[in-house]
């Protein structure tokens, strides 16, 4: 008990300086003004963003949907492959995350523009040119490149904990590969769902630099709005801390449902 | 009794390496045979090749004389109880037996009431609703059997199945075992490394080692005309002795000449003189045809375990009558308990050969 309570000494330093006391200095932010007087301004402010915060749910909520269909087959294919091909294909999804993000973010600008290289490809054959660059379809777009393997992740790692005779007592029992994946994989794999969820949603929904690139001003983010008011030209920092705080509590009911999604999913199952 | 499987000359590879070389084997309607051998001979592979998980790379399997060698696994009538049961962490007890009826779109109050019934056989009424991992290991298996033998297959397959329960369960698992097997009437394929399994609970027996068949029969046939070494060897405890055969029931060994019960061996051929560790009767030094000195003995429970020493050879002998280590006793043995064995490397045998294997 002594042991694994100074072991864990660092990090609970850590949480209180690094979470704890910004959790607080941003709840305090939130309810005061800037004389440092209560007020509910703030809060009730933040209702006049109420587009950009539904805006910014859609958008996360497209990506983190377009990840889990490209993700789920993939994660299935590699956790049921060689041990060999299993390390080259991990390779492969990690592969881009070696490189900076905003870098990557700044490729798929290049790659998008109106004069970029795919819509010149697309000039030279015939068709196009398309607007691509400043769209939702753009933002979703680097979203779902840049989250991607956090949505492949989770769900390999989950995967590859399905024996393969649980797979092979489900043939056994008379089940074709369609109730196979119905009456067991995809039960068995919803932990790997869920965490997968979780961890593409949270940073989608908050992102700001993704569509300040590719999404252009028209389709700005809670993550741009926040950023706005500590930053830029709309200085505010305690309007920053309401919408901080809301967002957070959103992701914090979001996460609880989800938990009880899967919990009851389980109950489900079992009745 | 008729003929239920046929495996006509299986071989499967796996990574160039052959698994099982030419396997010939013919499987009757409502036996109970059990795949004898050391790990690695490949008995579960050849259990694999029946259940439709491992394809053959030569030869053909027949199910009631139909070829299913390109069958999938969902649509034999056969089910298996898995090593280490496999059974499906996120459904209840319940649920996991009720699986194979729901694929089969049975309608549920027909399939609670099937389920009931399998849970009665088992010894599991009342554990209904309990999830997998609240049950010991006794009652995994129970579930697991309960699984597999509710969708009535024509055949069970069980691989290695009370490998993970205690001896006294496991005893108490194998009596439970004949039990369903003789009141359903099912064709049981049962995979062991187990000698005394196999013994108590087959029909018949088939002893393999290597990806071959060596011996198949009855188990007071294998346990009594041991085909060669190996398998009197793994078939319990044997010792087993150089000899010369020198005439048809006359054999030469440690010394001495013996007379014993076998014929058609070449003249002065050399053999393996196989003896059971309880065929060797201890007497006073100076009446046994052997004598030597005791090296060890090892009270075992029923009997004790002793080690002598006599005629340049170790002997192992099962007594109820312990001698004390470092004295001199006689040792005789009777004709009948004299098995002799050609002094061959592993000879392979077929089906065919079965009943011809001369001893």
């Amino acid at each position: 008990m002594k042991i694994s309570r100074s072991t864990a000494m660092p990090y609970i330093i850590w949480m209180i300086i690094f979470t704890v006391i910004p959790l607080i200095l941003v709840t305090y932010f939130a309810f005061t003004d800037g004389n440092g007087t209560f007020t509910m301004a703030n809060i009730s402010e933040v209702k006049d963003y109420v587009a950009v915060i539904f805006r910014s749910i859609w958008l996360a909520f497209v990506a983190t949907v377009i990840c889990l269909i490209i993700a789920y087959p993939l994660a299935y294919v590699v956790s049921r492959a060689s041990e060999k091909k299993q390390k080259t294909y991990l390779l492969l999804v990690m592969l881009p995350m070696w490189m900076n993000f905003l870098l990557r973010t700044y490729a798929w600008m290049t790659l998008l523009e109106n004069t970029g290289i795919i819509n010149r490809l697309l000039v030279m054959i015939g068709i196009g040119p398309f607007a691509m660059i400043n769209t939702q379809g753009a933002v979703v777009l680097g979203m779902v490149y840049n989250y991607l393997p956090f949505m492949i992740l989770p769900l390999y790692s989950n995967m590859t904990k399905i024996e393969n005779r649980l797979i092979e007592a489900a043939q056994d029992l008379g089940a074709p590969s369609r109730k196979v994946f119905s009456e067991v994989v995809w039960p068995l794999s919803l932990p790997g769902v869920m965490t997968g969820i979780t961890m593409v949603f949270v940073p989608a929904v908050s992102t700001f630099i993704i569509s300040r690139m590719l999404g252009g001003g028209s389709n700005m983010m809670i993550g741009d709005l926040i950023e706005l008011q500590f930053l830029g030209n709309a200085y505010n920092p305690n309007l920053g801390a309401a919408i901080s705080l809301g967002l957070m509590i959103f992701i914090l009911l979001c996460m609880s449902m989800l938990n009880q999604f899967n919990e009851e999913d389980k109950e489900g199952m079992i009745i | 009794m008729e003929n239920l499987i046929v495996l006509k000359d299986i071989v499967v590879k796996f990574d160039g390496e052959q698994v099982l070389n030419s396997i010939n084997l013919e499987i009757r309607d409502k036996e109970f045979i059990t795949l004898l051998g050391p790990s690695g001979c490949g008995k579960t592979t050849t259990l694999r090749i029946i259940g439709g998980f491992v394809e053959a790379n030569e030869g053909d399997i027949f199910f009631d004389g139909v070829r299913i060698n390109d069958v999938p696994p969902y649509k034999r009538q056969v089910n298996t109880v898995f090593q280490k049961y496999a059974l499906f962490p996120h459904l209840n007890v319940f649920e996991n037996i009720e699986f194979g009826l729901k694929i089969k779109k049975m309608p549920p109050k027909e399939r609670s009431a099937k389920v009931k019934e399998m849970l009665e056989l088992v010894g599991l009424k009342g554990f209904e609703r309990r999830s997998i991992d609240q049950l010991s290991g006794g009652q995994q298996q129970r579930v697991a059997i309960a699984r597999a033998l509710v969708n009535r297959p024509r055949v069970l397959l069980l691989d290695e199945p009370l490998g993970a329960l205690d001896l006294k369960l496991r005893k108490e698992m194998q009596t439970e075992l004949k039990r369903i097997q003789q009141s359903t009437g099912i064709t049981f394929i049962y995979v062991t490394h187990d000698q005394e399994e196999a013994l108590t609970m087959s029909d018949r027996v088939v002893v393999m080692k290597s990806g071959n068949i060596l011996q198949i029969g009855t188990p007071q046939d294998i346990y009594n005309e041991p085909i060669n070494a190996f398998v009197a060897d793994f078939i319990g405890e044997s010792n087993i002795i150089p000899g010369i055969m020198r005439t048809d029931y006359h054999v030469e060994f440690a010394g001495n000449s013996f007379e014993c019960v076998d014929t058609g061996f070449d003249p002065d051929q050399l053999v393996d003189v196989v003896v059971r560790p309880e065929d060797i009767k201890v007497v006073e030094a100076d009446e046994g045809m052997i004598s030597g000195v005791v090296k060890s003995v090892i009270f075992k429970g029923v009997h004790y375990e002793m080690l002598v020493e006599g005629a340049g050879e170790d002997w192992l002998i099962h007594s109820t009558v312990a001698s004390e280590p470092g004295t001199l006793i006689g040792m005789n043995i009777l004709p009948n308990d004299i098995h002799i064995m050609d002094r061959e490397e592993e000879p392979v045998l077929s089906e065919q050969k079965e009943d011809g294997n001369e001893d």
